[in-house]
């Protein structure tokens, strides 16, 4: 046990004016959370290894590791316990943001009011159609899922999404909840120090964890962070603004077909959308980020890996939230070939790639291994744009 | 009791706490996915409580407020014993979530 991956303790995610107010026992609840997760990941999902070694198949695909598995009692304990651990963040956050949601939707209101003669950086549009593959799904067990709003201007779900996330990952993704959006940063400052994007968007930006760390690698660039949810976005600004940063556009539009002219952008990149992102949405998404790019532009989303050089039992193992965690797109996602459809959308194949970002780790955050998911380390598919007349890449 | 008077729209309507999507059954038996349910509910309170326990006695220890005994002998007042079944309420709620969500 000695040697087990401790979760940060709740009270160490950092604060801000939007953040929930928590018990002493919501917090202990929150920690237990962490703590369940940490258990299934490091204690009970090598007995589910185990379980498989011992009978010795070799299977072909996924898909027969689960004939093999899915009744074995170590795989449905494993699950049991994750699953259930799931509900419990979700009924925990839902306990902890039910008690004190006006207070919160008061709180980002106030910090989504523009000062005298400015302009709101909040920009909501009513008439949005918001797409069913992302309102009609209660996305890992959130009920009503990035969309519902159970008041007027209601912030409800993004509150509970920021608070139990840094359950769900034990911390992992740092204070604030940022690991990709640093990643992102690193793999950035390492690879083209040269390249300083004038405008950024972030397709898909939730309540803007991921967007931050941009604008610190980046002070002078116009940063647009979209989203179809209402919700995370008044949060997402409130958040931003309560944390110091007062120039990052958050603006509801759907990714797919954004009203950003063409060629306006010289960094387009997202954070785990992909594997929310419908089957028919994705080839969309990945062209509007193909149109929004001036030459010499830079594209990168960054996902979890896909499937593919993963042995079946991994395969079968990472394929967990797709059916047991209301991820409907999780499973095709991971199977796609991303770079050819990022030569579908129009990028060069010559400038496509594939590579790994990865988070500094935080000072108390130990590096985690890889746990299923769950470690600040991603996989990503870019591409450059290609300059009007030739190849070379930016 | 007072449901036949008007009532004022709540301005804070409770979140609906049934999930849209199927939730997965992992035994044969759909009491054994319920039973588990319960059990890692139980699992958790349980740790929570005794992080409070841990709390207190840690901060009385530093004070040195009050000795083993005190709390052995503890009886609480009609107040405090209400305010205990409400706790205990809540208590249940979470543990027989699966029953009722």
């Amino acid at each position: 046990m000695g040697d087990m991956h401790q979760p940060l303790p709740w009270h160490q995610i950092a604060h801000h004016d939007m953040l929930v107010e928590t018990t002493h026992d919501e917090r202990a609840r929150l920690d237990t959370i962490a703590h369940l997760n940490v258990f299934a990941a490091q204690r009970l999902a090598p007995t589910v290894k185990t379980a498989f070694e011992r009978k010795g198949v070799a299977p072909a695909d996924r898909h027969e590791v689960r004939q093999a598995m899915e009744r074995d009692p170590a795989f449905r304990a494993w699950s049991l316990v994750r699953r259930n651990t799931m509900e419990m963040r979700q009924k925990t956050g839902r306990e902890i943001v039910g008690r004190q949601r006006t207070a919160l939707r008061d709180k980002a209101d106030q910090l989504n009011h523009a000062p005298d003669g400015k302009r709101s950086g909040l920009r909501l549009d009513p008439n949005l159609d918001v797409p069913r593959y992302v309102s009609g799904v209660d996305q890992h067990l959130m009920q009503g899922g990035y969309t519902a709003e159970w008041l007027e201007r209601d912030v409800s779900n993004a509150a509970n999404y920021d608070a139990g996330m840094f359950a769900t990952v034990g911390g992992s993704a740092g204070p604030y909840n940022d690991a990709a959006g640093r990643a992102l940063c690193e793999w950035l400052r390492r690879e083209f120090p040269a390249f300083v994007p004038s405008r950024i968007v972030d397709l898909g930006c939730g309540l803007g964890h991921n967007t931050l760390p941009l604008r610190e690698l980046f002070p002078s660039a116009e940063i647009i962070a979209i989203d179809v949810a209402a919700p995370m976005l008044r949060y997402g600004h409130a958040r931003a603004r309560s944390l110091g940063i007062d120039d990052i556009e958050f603006r509801q539009e759907d990714a797919t077909r954004t009203s950003l002219p063409a060629g306006s952008a010289d960094l387009v990149f997202s954070t785990m959308v992909l594997h929310e992102t419908s089957h028919d949405a994705l080839p969309k998404l990945l062209h509007e980020s193909y149109r929004l790019l001036r030459g010499g532009g830079l594209c990168i989303h960054l996902e979890q890996p896909p499937y593919r050089g993963l042995s079946p039992f991994e395969q079968f193992m990472r394929d967990w939230d797709g059916r047991y965690n209301n991820e409907p797109f999780w499973s095709s996602l991971h199977e796609s070939d991303l770079q050819q459809m990022m030569t579908k959308a129009g990028f060069d194949s010559e400038l496509v790639f594939e590579t790994r970002c990865v988070a500094p780790s935080w000072q108390s955050a130990k590096p985690t291994e890889e746990d299923f998911g769950r470690a600040p380390a991603w996989y990503a598919v870019g591409a450059w744009q290609a300059v009007e007349g030739s190849t070379a890449e930016g | 009791m007072y449901s036949h008077l008007p009532q004022k729209a709540d301005p804070n309507p409770p979140q609906p706490t049934t999930l849209r999507g199927r939730r997965p059954e992992f035994t044969d038996d759909p009491m054994l996915d319920r039973l588990y349910a319960i059990t890692l509910a139980l699992v958790a309170e349980l740790s929570v409580t005794r992080a409070r326990v841990d709390t207190l006695e840690r901060l009385l220890d530093r004070k040195g407020l009050v000795g083993s005994s005190e709390v052995e002998n503890f009886i609480p007042d009609e107040s405090e014993a209400t305010k205990r079944g409400e706790i205990q309420q809540q208590y249940l709620d979470r543990i027989f979530r699966t029953l009722t969500e």
